[in-house]
């Protein structure tokens, strides 16, 4: 009887030994939560790039972003914008966010007349399972935009 | 020096172009963008943050594009942007990272026929 009771003990003490470092961990995790140095969500970046103007969703905005991304430290970024490059009626602006990222903010493209066309692509990390926007500002100071979700399988941020 | 100046490259795509074609101009850089969220797997401090924050793409010395770019994007980044040939010339892309660190790239446009 001694005994049997002995390793009762001894196993809720192990147990409870394995569990509480984990938990431990957890929340240690969650309190050191890293923060990057331009930490900024999605709506306080739209905000800082609008100034409160009305975005409207538009079809000429094509943004090509895969449909799964299976490492979200490379996600290629398209944004081809139809709209005529001249003088007094240009793409002023291309930006390109991704809403879950610690940093919503990736690429701030300034455009001109020169360019030819609204064209931009890179490569950008996306954390998680997200929506992209492009953001594009018109010459009149107008704004449209496109989005497209990407799933991605591991996070690229931190 | 040699490897200073693979650091990073411009292509022009399609190869041969005229003057008055719009073609794309593409710049890759050899650049960590460490977001400063990262640990360093040997010493297992956070590495500090490097990331390029402006890239500037000149012909003749004037500016056609400039980005303000974030840590978000990808390791060795790669930027593409069009560009309708005015005649002969040469495009410099200039960029800065947030540690202050500089540097710039050439390349000519030589339009055929």
């Amino acid at each position: 009887m001694q005994r049997r009771s002995f390793l009762k003990g001894l196993c809720a003490a192990t147990a409870a030994a394995a569990a509480g470092p984990v938990l431990l961990s957890a929340k240690e995790e969650a309190n050191a939560a890293p923060q990057g140095p331009n930490a900024l969500s999605y709506a306080m970046a739209v905000e800082a790039i609008t100034s409160g103007k009305n975005i409207t969703e538009s079809t000429k905005v094509e943004l090509i972003v895969p449909e799964i991304a299976e490492n979200g430290a490379v996600v290629p970024v398209k944004v081809n914008v139809d709209h005529p490059m001249e003088e007094n009626d240009y793409v002023k602006a291309i930006h390109v966010l991704g809403k879950e990222n610690g940093n919503s903010r990736c690429a701030d493209v300034m455009l001109t007349p020169m360019n030819g066309k609204g064209y931009f692509a890179t490569r950008v990390k996306l954390a998680k399972t997200q929506e992209v926007v492009a953001l594009v500002e018109l010459s009149d100071g107008s704004f449209i935009s496109a989005s497209k979700s990407v799933k991605v399988t591991i996070g690229g941020c931190g | 020096m040699a490897a200073e100046k693979r650091r990073s490259m411009i292509k022009m795509k399609p190869k041969k172009y005229k003057v008055g074609d719009t073609i794309s101009v593409d710049f890759i850089i050899i650049h960590p963008m460490d977001t400063g969220m990262q640990k360093d797997k040997k010493t297992g401090k956070i590495k500090p943050a490097k990331y390029l924050d402006n890239v500037t793409f000149l012909l003749d010395g004037k500016p056609f594009t400039t980005m303000k770019v974030w840590e978000t994007v990808s390791t060795n980044p790669y930027f593409s942007v069009n560009l309708k040939v005015p005649g002969e010339g040469e495009i410099t892309v200039e960029y800065t990272d947030n540690t202050g660190e500089k540097g710039s790239k050439s390349a000519k446009l030589k339009p055929k026929g």
